[in-house]
């Protein structure tokens, strides 16, 4: 067999070990490949930068799974870090079956991590008065309709069964005229019909945060100013977490900050490969060519 | 290492599926099933806690029984099993197509058809600032050469020949962003695992 032949040959258990060998060595190897932040991601943090605090809140739609949970939940960290810091009320939501659980782990990191700094009651962040989750619903179209005239009448009560009138956030958030944005950090296209009801009928802003396989189709959004900004996979998570570390908001990485080191070799190793199948086909070619 | 069973069992279960990397063995379809068996089992209770029994068992129970009309519906669709009877199914589908029709298709007009187009004309103000004005033009030529390419009407001769060419490019630009978007997203679950099985199963890392 000739050399360019076993080019195109290589067991794909090779690539695999290769793969998961360049995957973990950044974990134990750590080093820095500076993060070029994309202006789609600093569009969304100018635009949260610009909420006055303790003003209008910020919807965020935890609509991903597990399965998508390494590209969406850093995002969604990320994004209450900075809320929470800025002292912007959220409001939690899922459309998503299986987003509540990883709705309130998210909640309760960020919260427990703030409250752990905190040097006073004022510093804290208080469920029912600096955030609140409402849980999953469905209908989702109906309920984002209906949200626009009152989100109490769609939650009645919260995740955790309390009376949403017994909230303090919810007694000054009464439908979309106190929300500054809806960002939706999701998995599916849900987006899409945040767009197409809430913007279109009551004018909200909305932002996303979408996993890699998503995000080229979500561009002429962008480009239209259907959205406000918008994170695309991990390298969208770890640019926010940039952002907010520089800023002061935390002085902790993010998980996508460190993943994004494996991601840049692990893109290099696949160049190398498509490189190397390429040039194993050509000269198969040219050979045959020549016979 | 750590003494949660749950993290053992998840870690067990993440290895499971990776095995058929190497080939298709037992432990890769135990996982599988028992991931599908789960999903299925979870979605059920969901769906029964949150969706049946608040918005239709319930209110039937206190006597508000209007609410018979979309229990009826529901169960149209089982008479697809009833060879007899499965004409029935075409009402509830029908009554769903309706609904649907009327609430996305102006919504899909307004948002996705006619916000695009108005993003896409370009006109002086879009040269307010030079950089903008070049990528507005841009997309403008991209948008026309790429639907150019899908006009099948007419042969592709004379003038639409070198511009469905340049839509080709354009849709081939498009589709190397989004394999190397999808690359990316998949590489990333990768990693999400390696975390998970480096840090809370092995705590070889934080």
């Amino acid at each position: 067999m000739k050399w360019f032949e076993k080019l195109t040959r290589i067991d794909r258990r090779v690539i695999y070990v290769l793969l998961t060998a360049f995957v973990i060595l950044p974990f134990f190897i750590p080093f820095k490949i500076p993060e070029n932040v994309m202006p789609q991601t600093r569009r969304l943090f100018d635009f949260i930068e610009s909420i006055p605090a303790r003003d209008k809140a910020v919807i965020i739609s935890f609509d991903y799974s597990p399965s998508t949970q390494p590209e969406c939940h850093p995002m969604a960290i990320a994004l209450l870090r900075h809320c929470f810091k800025k002292r912007i009320p959220v409001i939690g939501i899922s459309y998503e079956p299986q987003g509540p659980g990883l709705a309130v782990d998210a909640l309760t990191l960020v919260s427990r991590e703030m409250n752990i700094d905190a040097a006073s009651r004022s510093d804290s962040v208080i469920y029912g008065q600096d955030y609140v989750y409402l849980g999953w619903k469905s209908g989702r179209v109906a309920a984002m309709l209906e949200m626009g005239e009152s989100i109490a009448r769609v939650y009645p009560v919260d995740y955790f069964q309390n009376p949403i009138d017994s909230l303090p956030l919810m007694r000054k958030v009464r439908n979309y005229k106190e929300i500054a944005i809806a960002i939706i950090v999701a998995a599916a296209t849900y987006p899409d019909e945040w767009v197409m009801y809430p913007q279109a009928r009551y004018g909200v802003k909305v932002a996303a945060g979408l996993t890699a396989v998503m995000a080229p189709e979500y561009y002429p959004f962008l480009q239209t100013g259907q959205f406000s900004g918008m994170l695309s996979g991990m390298k969208g998570a770890a640019e926010y977490e940039k952002l907010i570390l520089e800023h002061g908001y935390t002085d902790k990485p993010g998980r996508a900050e460190t993943g994004m080191n494996s991601q840049s070799i692990i893109h290099l190793l696949i160049i190398i490969f498509i490189v190397i199948g390429n040039v194993g086909y050509f000269f198969t070619r040219r050979n045959k060519g020549l016979q | 290492m750590s003494p949660n069973p749950w993290i053992w069992i998840a870690a067990f279960l993440t290895l499971g599926i990776f095995s058929f990397l190497f080939k298709d063995n037992p432990v890769y379809r135990f996982s599988e099933h028992l991931f599908v068996g789960v999903a299925n089992g979870y979605y059920i209770a969901l769906y029964w806690h949150n969706t049946l029994r608040p918005n239709l068992v319930e209110p039937l129970a206190q006597g508000q029984f209007i609410y018979f009309v979309p229990l009826l519906l529901g169960l149209m669709y089982f008479a697809k099993f009833i060879p007899k009877i499965s004409w029935l199914v075409r009402i509830p589908i029908g009554f769903v197509i309706g609904w649907g029709a009327g609430i996305s298709i102006p919504a899909n007009f307004q948002a996705r058809i006619l916000r695009q187009i108005e993003g896409t004309v370009v006109t002086p103000s879009s040269f307010a600032n030079p950089w903008q004005g070049i990528w507005a033009a841009v997309i403008f030529i991209g948008v026309v050469a790429t639907v150019i390419y899908f006009y099948f009407s007419r042969e592709h001769k004379g003038i639409l020949k070198p511009v469905s060419r340049l839509g080709i490019i354009f849709i081939m630009i498009g589709f190397g962003a989004s394999f190397g978007y999808t690359i990316m997203a998949r590489v990333s679950l990768l990693i999400g695992r390696f975390q998970f099985l480096l840090g809370p199963w092995l705590g070889l890392i934080k």
